[in-house]
């Protein structure tokens, strides 16, 4: 572990006021032995960075999968009072509700007895990679609907069962949206891209629910062992990049103007009482919406797709959840203990919210929210369950994925795309990206082993392990 | 992806990160351009295209930023593949023209898809005589 950061609980570091100049609280990490020793100064320097921005509550977190991003960490949560709070696109993220959906299907490995060819036909259908545009184009007034309405708005035109939305946190739509704040530059971007799946580490995997470690839970959840499920992982496209784009300058010239020091330009930031954070705070859940009418869109596809090739019905393929990744919200979590309103953001982080929370659907009120956790592509995913230890302890948040170990640069000089897909396909994984690149740049070796960071948030109490799932064929951008 | 002459990558665990080293701000604003347009695509490219363009900024770094921002707006909005950028600074704005061609997915994909330009980290600076900048572009 880096100098100066000390043990003061079960995974749990302390990041102590004065690791950079002017914290206003101090930093917890949740990592493990193995973990910590990943841990890259660079992260932990950003943590610290959090920390001083005004009406931090609690402390700057950051999850077992942190790695060195830029303004917040990626894995950091901080959250904001209302009226001494500040709202930064640092710690949202250019993809704005980057985020994870899981949907079940009544299949199982049986079924699968041709999974390259379900793989190409998958890679036929759903459009991935630089320049990749959907077979639909929403501009205009449609533009605005799905900017204002998210899931609810495409599952309204035919795009979705009556339930896909309410399974979404937030209902799949955050309500302060205000399409008009959406600028036109962003909308250019978004017109042709909404059910496209994008680059980097967004994918689209068929994994199988290999183990269950809590059945009472998976039962609530809908899965069983031996069954198929469909594993979604993207954001909000050029629509978010460009609505982050247009407010990091906007924020800086705000930053100055309030009187705020900025100790990394893209902690730029606002107080939410601003109309610079309003502003921002607008456009960017128009452009979480954007991200799951995306979703839901490719969920369609998935689903039209398989009611063809394997003679199933539509309904048959339910959605289990779906969790943004990146994102700033108003939630309300026990300060000092008192109900208060606070902004929280997650960057790279997962919100986990425990049993009780009236935000969830019904069917999960007694068992806390599903968690849906990613692994790389060779390795498994996690379904958990959100928990009253997250409530207590990280503003119900969690980590998001296996987080990166391994730069893309480290990654191309030592691997190849060709050899990657080879190994995994030994081990019954099919691959398919536009080129070798994509495929080495994502290898299972330039990631953190997702079963570790699962573990620490599990031992934590920040979630509970519920389900493990394999991956059998992934897509990529 | 980037080894032309004057750039080199370098570590960054979730993200490209770009040193450029140039003898003038023209040449450093062509090379940053070249740097994203290879992250971006594969392949040729072949000059079939022109456009102008100008942004407008308070000092060089965010000169910069807008720049290669708005070069990323143009390649995805207009399916712009750029091989040629040529620039030149007129009090506090810069004139560009940009050459190359339309996206053909077959010749040019299967680049990685640039989300933005960060702010963080990113300087401009005169070092050993050279004019030295680092870039981190988003994955």
């Amino acid at each position: 572990m880096l100098s100066g950061i000390t043990l003061t609980g079960i995974h749990e570091w302390e990041v102590p006021l004065g690791y950079v100049p002017d914290m206003r609280v101090s930093g917890r990490l949740f990592l493990s032995e193995t973990l910590g020793e990943a841990l890259e100064e660079g992260a932990a320097r950003q943590l610290a960075n959090v920390a001083t921005l005004p009406g931090i509550i609690g402390h700057s977190f950051g999850m077992p999968d942190i790695h060195w991003g830029y303004g917040f960490p990626i894995g950091g949560v901080a959250a904001f009072s209302e009226d001494e709070g500040i709202i930064s696109p640092g710690g949202v993220g250019f993809d704005i509700n980057c985020g994870v959906r899981l949907i079940a299907t009544p299949l199982t490995l049986g079924d699968l007895t041709d999974r390259t060819s379900i793989i190409t036909e998958l890679f036929k259908k759903i459009p991935t990679g630089v320049g990749s545009k959907g077979s639909l184009r929403f501009s205009g007034s449609a533009l605005d609907e799905l900017l204002g309405r998210g899931s609810a708005y495409v599952i309204e035109e035919g795009l979705g069962l009556p339930d896909d939305a309410l399974l979404c946190e937030e209902n799949g739509h955050m309500k302060d949206a205000d399409p008009d704040l959406v600028s036109e530059k962003a909308r250019k971007r978004g017109e042709p891209q909404c059910g496209t799946l994008g680059s980097g580490n967004h994918f689209l995997e068929l994994q199988v629910v290999s183990k269950i470690h809590d059945p009472l839970t998976a039962q609530a959840f809908g899965i069983t062992e031996g069954s198929i499920c469909c594993m979604i992982h993207c954001g909000s496209r050029g629509l978010g990049h460009q609505v982050c784009t247009d407010h990091i300058r906007n924020m800086e010239k705000a930053s100055k103007r309030y009187g705020i020091r900025l100790p990394d330009r893209q902690l730029a930031c606002a107080p939410l009482t601003s109309s610079e954070g309003q502003n921002y705070f607008g456009a960017m859940a128009a452009a979480a919406n954007y991200a799951w009418a995306n979703r839901q869109i490719i969920t369609h596809d998935l689903r039209t797709l398989f009611e063809s090739l394997f003679r199933i019905d539509y309904n048959e393929m339910p959605l289990i959840y779906d969790v943004a990744h990146n994102i700033a919200k108003w939630e309300e979590h026990i300060v000092s203990g008192k109900t208060q309103r606070v902004c929280v953001h997650r960057k790279g982080a997962t919100r986990a919210f425990g049993p009780g929370r009236a935000e969830l659907p019904g069917k999960y009120r007694d068992t806390g929210q599903p968690v849906i956790i990613p692994g790389s592509m060779g390795t498994a995913s996690f379904l958990l369950a959100g928990t009253e230890t997250a409530m207590q302890k990280t503003f119900g948040s969690t980590c998001h994925g296996a987080g990166r170990v391994g730069s893309r640069k480290a990654a191309k000089k030592a691997l190849r795309g060709s050899e990657v897909s080879a190994d995994l396909k030994k081990q019954g994984i099919i691959v398919m990206a536009p080129s070798g690149d994509a495929i080495a740049e994502e290898a299972p070796s330039m990631y953190k082993p997702s079963e570790e960071v699962v573990r620490v948030v599990d031992e934590a109490g920040l979630s509970r392990i519920i389900a493990t799932l394999m991956p059998l064929g992934v897509i990529k951008g | 992806m980037v080894n032309q002459m004057g750039i080199e990558e370098l570590e960054h665990t979730a993200d490209v990160r770009i040193r450029i080293r140039a003898e003038s701000h023209e040449e450093l604003f062509t090379l940053a351009s070249s740097a994203l347009f290879s992250i971006l695509y594969t392949g040729d490219c072949r000059i079939e295209r022109e456009r102008e363009l100008k942004v407008s900024g308070d000092n060089i770094e965010d000169l910069l930023w807008d720049f290669l921002s708005e070069l990323l707006y143009i390649s995805e909005v207009e399916s712009f593949v750029v091989c040629e950028t040529s620039v030149c600074f007129i009090g506090n704005d810069l004139y560009a023209t940009i050459r190359g061609e339309t996206f053909h997915p077959e010749r040019h994909g299967g680049g990685r898809e640039v989300k933005g330009i960060s702010y963080s980290d990113l300087f401009i600076r005169e070092m050993d005589s050279m004019i030295c900048s680092e870039i981190i572009f988003d994955i």
